[in-house]
């Protein structure tokens, strides 16, 4: 391989002597041996020999001042012209010898392009933490602010507050997982709204995600650890088709424009109007068109203004689970999944939702 | 609730037609379907609609003849029934049948589906069997397997039995706890009847109410008025208890009860008719006449109907009977009636039992002895508390007609009507919370058929006066909702809140530190908050402080006090996983609730795979740690110190911006073997990681002066001690430090290593000579040499 090389580079400077018939004999084994050089050391060699200091070009040189003006100009001319020939050939010559020198180079350096790459190790990010940073992508573009919260909580934030009378079965709606010491793990991210409405005045949109808890049997789709994000949105006056205005436009995000959502009338003790509401999705595992129940919402209870002592103002508020969002899409067939650590699963999450 | 659809029409037809409605009727009502979106329109979610066959064709009404016992067989009768035309002989095992007794017959041929058995005259211990009598679970029509099919009189004789018991839909209705009022066929008829704009025929519309005045002999003592405001009692005298006619028995068996007899078949209609809970006492058991409603007793036991004995708390609310053997308790209050008193198949007279109990005092009891009943269920959301003497009225009549009896013409009650408060509504609220429109008469049109009595001040000032069964409604908000649910959600639009409010900046999710572990190869997990006491002890993490009260197991019992034990068994779970990097972002629970992250690195940081890769160890975490630092311009630090979870010479303190966060280090090679794992490197620490904005510095365009030095220091001194010292020695032109290589070896004392540091020297505005440094050197030197550590050459 390396001699084609050569071989390829040389040809260009193998010239022919007889093209310059009018340089002396000697000139032309000059040139030859300069296209002959077998490396740069031997050209340099070469170019000290002809054309150095003490070469025998710049002897002729130094001879000129012995000649009468018209001979001196005569072989002066000559002489200069056959300088530049060597200067020329040196030059080619050491091109070509470059040439092959990183021709060399360049075939020794060749790697097997074809092994595999040495990868700087491959993390990413839970699921639920991907299909969560999209809502607050969505949420924050319509201009919310993102808050979290404590997940151990009091009675007062979790369910007092948010007008949960003591002793009603409404409470049994949320089965709670209440600690020794009387405090509960939360059963909804809604405590946060009364956490917010204490430390800021209106107008504002906040969202909070965040885990929540209930004492549930846990099957395929029930954990007792999941995920919530709540919204909240008061105002002067904000109503209720502001509330489904905002349930539409997460829709459109999420799902695709034109998806339509639906409000059906239900009970929650810190919202009146109440309502549940679904999104109209093709669904990705059955490849049917169905409403997709989503979550809860309806318009902040008075009491719960009262109790953070607002008045005159409006809200609304709504609420999902997080999971289904993953679980249904994805075609997940198990919530405990998500909690179990194993790689095999996590790491198939990867690019973009 | 399950609504039986042919009974909820029966609402809105003339009359009740016990069966379902007469064919013809007027009523434009919804067919199953359309009647199941409304509800679900209404707030009344519609959970399922369910297609429930009716009697098997082939199935006869017959009455039992004479019964034969088969000799050779403890339990067979050669069993004769007549159909009204002929006779029928059978082969019976059920040994409760008896003559005169009305049941079913199933011919030969025919097949039964809830049991899928093909009936066939055959013959049984050399009887033929020309069929067989069945149970009602056989039949498919409810599920009782203990006895063959027991019908009343009613049931004509060689009917077949599918004309009298035919197919039914059932709604099952997913109520919201507020509506109280929906947990009866009435309620539902009065949503339904609202919407549509069809009147609801009450079924005690027009009956007499008992005279209070005339006396029935009964006395009532009601010791806690507040826990039972209303009581009423009413004889009946002249029942026959038997079975119940098929009507009632297939409302009975549509909602999802148990046919028993005429008289609690009835009581039970009552219940799922109107919403009130009620009962029939054997009224022998007032011997003395005298009923007393009150607390129980320190150890009073009370055995309920179904045969538990329970240890009565002296909060609970007993029925009780003064009788010879002194106090009787008859039942749980509003939650269930005692095993002593009630209704035998001897029983003739009753007395019955309609009255309100407080919701809370009915609902600690049923939490207390976990008992779920349809009594409870209704008590504790809230029963109409006017309803008890016209419910008791159509109770009697109901008994009169299903077992003859003859109610009195007195009552025994206690208590009074309660009005609730007229609540102030402005109809234009409407518009203003819902966005829509709904025209007054609209609205005074769906308040009024809801049951609300609507006074109009001036037109846009109306005083709402919700009827006594609405609980829910007390607020102006609660009449908009009314008014926008039957008016329909879907006329709802879709508006942005008008506001102005900019968002302030934050990253509360931690989102770029997931994103930045994530991008430095570390894989998310997420893990539960619940651990077991176990679980942290074997990962040496803090003992727990929240414990749950009712915990889903042992290992599930109290919160966590630190993340990396959940990474620890990941881990373990990942065994097979050659290299692994996790990390988790969550809440811990000491004495306070904080967020934290946490890392954890098993084997080669770079897999090098054909070549050579680079093996992790507690550096290429630290690594990590300093390289989410350096992304958020905070200086991290880590120090020797003592952490039970990590091995003692492998285990640091990390300081974020000169604040400790947590900590790093080899997980001690006693928890790792205790989770199975070979060397893992873990690291804890608290958020937010903050950051700060630094001013900006113009660059510096000097060259930097370099000079290596080798320091011998005891292993005992950490690099970071050495490199303040020297730091300090090397004064303000030293632009940087670092260590180069560390040597610990034969050549050197025993104890001691030796550092290789590179230090870089600059000034910011003119290039540093040689002598300059060199004298800047020396003082480094000295520095060194007056600590006692060498210099190696």
């Amino acid at each position: 391989m390396a001699a084609e090389h050569e071989t390829t580079g040389l040809q260009g400077a193998q010239r022919d002597p007889g093209a310059r018939e009018d340089l002396p004999g000697e000139a032309v084994d000059w040139l030859r041996r300069i296209g002959e050089a077998l490396d740069l050391a031997a050209l340099q060699q070469l170019r000290v020999n002809y054309l150095g200091k003490k070469g025998e070009l710049t002897q002729r040189l130094k001879a000129l001042g012995s000649l009468s003006v018209e001979e001196r100009r005569v072989v002066g001319g000559r002489v200069n012209a056959l300088k530049q020939a060597l200067e020329a050939a040196i030059d080619e010559r050491k091109a070509a010898l470059e040439r092959v020198l990183l021709a060399a180079q360049l075939a020794g350096e060749r790697v097997d392009v074809t092994l595999p790459g040495t990868r700087p190790p491959q993390g990413g990010l839970h699921l639920l933490t991907l299909v969560t940073n999209r809502l607050l992508d969505v949420f924050t573009s319509l201009g919310y602010e993102v808050v979290t919260g404590p997940e151990l909580e009091t009675d007062h934030y979790n369910f007092a507050s948010l007008n949960f009378p003591p002793d009603h079965p409404a409470r049994d709606t949320q089965d709670t997982f209440w600690t020794t010491d009387g405090r509960l793990l939360r059963t909804h991210t809604s405590p946060m709204q009364v956490r917010y409405m204490e430390t800021h005045e209106p107008p504002f949109k906040v969202v909070v995600p965040g885990k929540v808890f209930r004492n549930e049997a846990v099957d395929v789709t029930h954990e007792a650890q999941f995920h919530q994000l709540e919204a909240l949105v008061v105002g002067e006056r904000v109503t209720m088709a502001d509330l489904k205005g905002a349930i539409n436009e997460m829709a459109q995000a999420l799902i695709g424009p034109g998806t339509r959502t639906r409000l059906q009338p239900t009970y929650f003790p810190f919202v009146e109007p109440g309502a549940e509401f679904a999104i109209w999705w093709t669904n990705p595992r059955s490849g049917r068109e169905e409403w997709l129940e989503l979550g809860g919402c309806g318009m902040v209870h008075p009491r719960v203004f009262e109790a953070v002592g607002y008045e005159g103002v409006t809200g609304f508020a709504f609420g999902f689970g997080i999971e289904r969002l993953a679980l249904v899409p994805y075609a997940i067939p198990d919530i405990r999944y998500f909690y179990q650590g194993d790689l095999r699963v996590l790491e198939q999450f990867r690019g973009t939702l | 609730m399950k609504v039986p659809y042919s009974w909820l029409r029966t609402f809105f037809e003339p009359a009740d037609v016990p069966g379902g409605a007469a064919p013809g009727n007027a009523a434009p009502f919804p067919e199953p379907r359309r009647l199941a979106e409304l509800l679900d329109g209404l707030g009344l979610a519609v959970e399922s609609v369910t297609e429930v066959p009716g009697a098997p064709e082939g199935t006869i009404v017959v009455d039992v003849r004479s019964v034969t016992p088969i000799s050779g067989s403890d339990h067979l009768a050669r069993t004769v029934v007549f159909d009204g035309s002929a006779e029928h002989v059978v082969v019976c095992g059920d040994q409760n049948i008896a003559v005169g007794m009305r049941t079913a017959l199933v011919l030969p041929g025919t097949y039964l589906p809830a049991v899928d058995l093909t009936v066939l005259a055959r013959e049984i211990r050399g009887v033929p069997s020309g069929g067989m009598l069945a149970s009602a679970k056989e039949l498919g029509l409810f599920e009782h397997g203990a006895g063959v099919l027991a019908l009343g009189p009613d049931a004509p004789l060689g009917a077949k039995l599918v004309e009298l018991w035919p197919a039914e839909t059932v709604l099952e209705l997913e109520l919201t706890p507020n509506r109280a009022d929906a947990f009866s066929l009435l309620g539902v008829a009065r949503d339904v009847g609202a919407k549509l704009g069809l009147g609801v025929r009450h079924p005690a519309a027009g009956l007499a109410l008992a005279d209070p005045a005339r006396d029935d002999g009964l006395t009532l003592d009601v010791h806690d008025p507040a826990a039972a405001p209303r009581f009423t009692l009413r004889k009946v005298s002249g029942v026959t208890v038997r079975p119940s006619p098929v009507w009632l028995q297939r409302r009975i068996a549509a909602v999802g009860l148990r046919p028993r007899n005429n008289v609690v078949d009835a009581t039970n209609l009552i219940t799922f008719e109107l919403g009130q809970p009620n009962h029939a006492y054997d009224a022998t058991v007032f011997e003395r006449g005298h009923m007393v409603v009150r607390r129980a007793r320190v150890g009073e036991r009370l055995t309920l109907l179904n045969d538990e004995e329970l240890a009565l708390d002296p909060a609970d609310l007993l029925i009780t009977t003064t009788g010879p053997a002194g106090d009787v308790p008859l039942g749980l209050a509003g939650v269930m009636g005692g095993a002593y008193g009630g209704v035998e198949a001897s029983t003739t007279e009753l007395v019955l039992e309609a009255a309100l109990f407080d919701p809370v005092t009915v609902r600690r009891a049923g939490q207390r002895h976990k008992v779920i009943t349809d009594a409870r269920t209704r008590f504790e959301r809230g029963v109409d508390p006017n309803l008890q003497e016209l419910a008791s009225a159509r109770l009697a009549q109901v008994i009169g007609e299903v077992a003859g009896g003859r109610p009195h013409p007195g009552i025994t009650a206690f208590g009074a009507d309660v009005r609730r408060a007229a609540v102030p509504y402005r109809p234009s609220r409407v518009r203003f919370l819902m966005d829509f429109d709904v025209p007054s008469d609209s609205q005074r049109a769906y308040l009024t058929a809801l049951g609300c009595e609507v006074e109009e001040r001036a037109s846009d000032d109306w005083l709402v006066a919700p009827p006594s069964w609405r609980y829910d409604l007390a607020l102006e908000e609660d009449v908009v909702e009314e008014v926008a649910r039957v008016h329909g959600y879907e006329h709802i639009g879709m508006t942005e809140p008008d506001m102005r409010f900019v968002p302030p900046a934050g990253d509360p999710t931690h989102r770029r530190l997931r994103d930045r572990l994530a991008a430095a190869g570390l894989q998310e997990t997420m893990t539960y908050v619940f651990t077991g006491a176990a679980e942290l002890a074997k990962a040496a993490a803090p003992a727990p402080v929240v414990e749950l009260a009712s915990p889903q197991g042992t290992e599930k019992a109290v919160l966590r006090t630190a993340l990396y034990p959940g990474l620890l068994a990941a881990a373990a779970a990942n065994r097979a996983a050659g290299a692994l990097a996790l990390f988790e972002v969550g809440h811990v629970f000491g004495d306070v609730e904080e967020e934290r992250v946490a890392l954890l690195m098993r084997g080669d940081r770079v897999e090098g795979r054909w070549r050579e890769g680079l093996a992790g160890d507690f550096f290429t975490l630290k690594g990590v740690i300093e390289s989410l630092a350096g992304l958020e311009g905070a200086l991290v630090e880590t120090n020797p110190a003592a952490f039970a979870h990590l091995h003692p010479g492998v285990s640091a303190e990390v300081s974020w911006d000169g604040a400790v966060v947590g900590s790093a280090g080899r997980l001690h090679p006693a928890v790792a073997a205790a989770f199975e794992l070979p060397e893992v490197y873990v690291a804890e620490l608290r958020l937010p990681l903050g950051g700060k904005r630094v001013a900006f510095k113009e660059i510096v365009r000097q060259p930097y002066a370099e000079r290596d030095l080798a320091v011998v220091v005891p292993v005992s001194v950490t690099y970071a001690a050495l490199a303040a010292a020297l730091r300090e020695a090397a004064g303000e032109k030293l632009a940087s430090l670092e260590p180069f290589d560390e040597y610990r070896g034969a050549r050197l004392p025993l104890g001691s290593r030796s550092l290789a540091l590179r230090f870089r020297f600059r000034d910011a505005t003119r290039a540093l000579t040689d002598a300059e440094v060199d004298a800047l050197m020396e003082n480094v030197i000295q520095a060194v040499r007056s600590a006692g550590y060498d210099i190696r050459a």
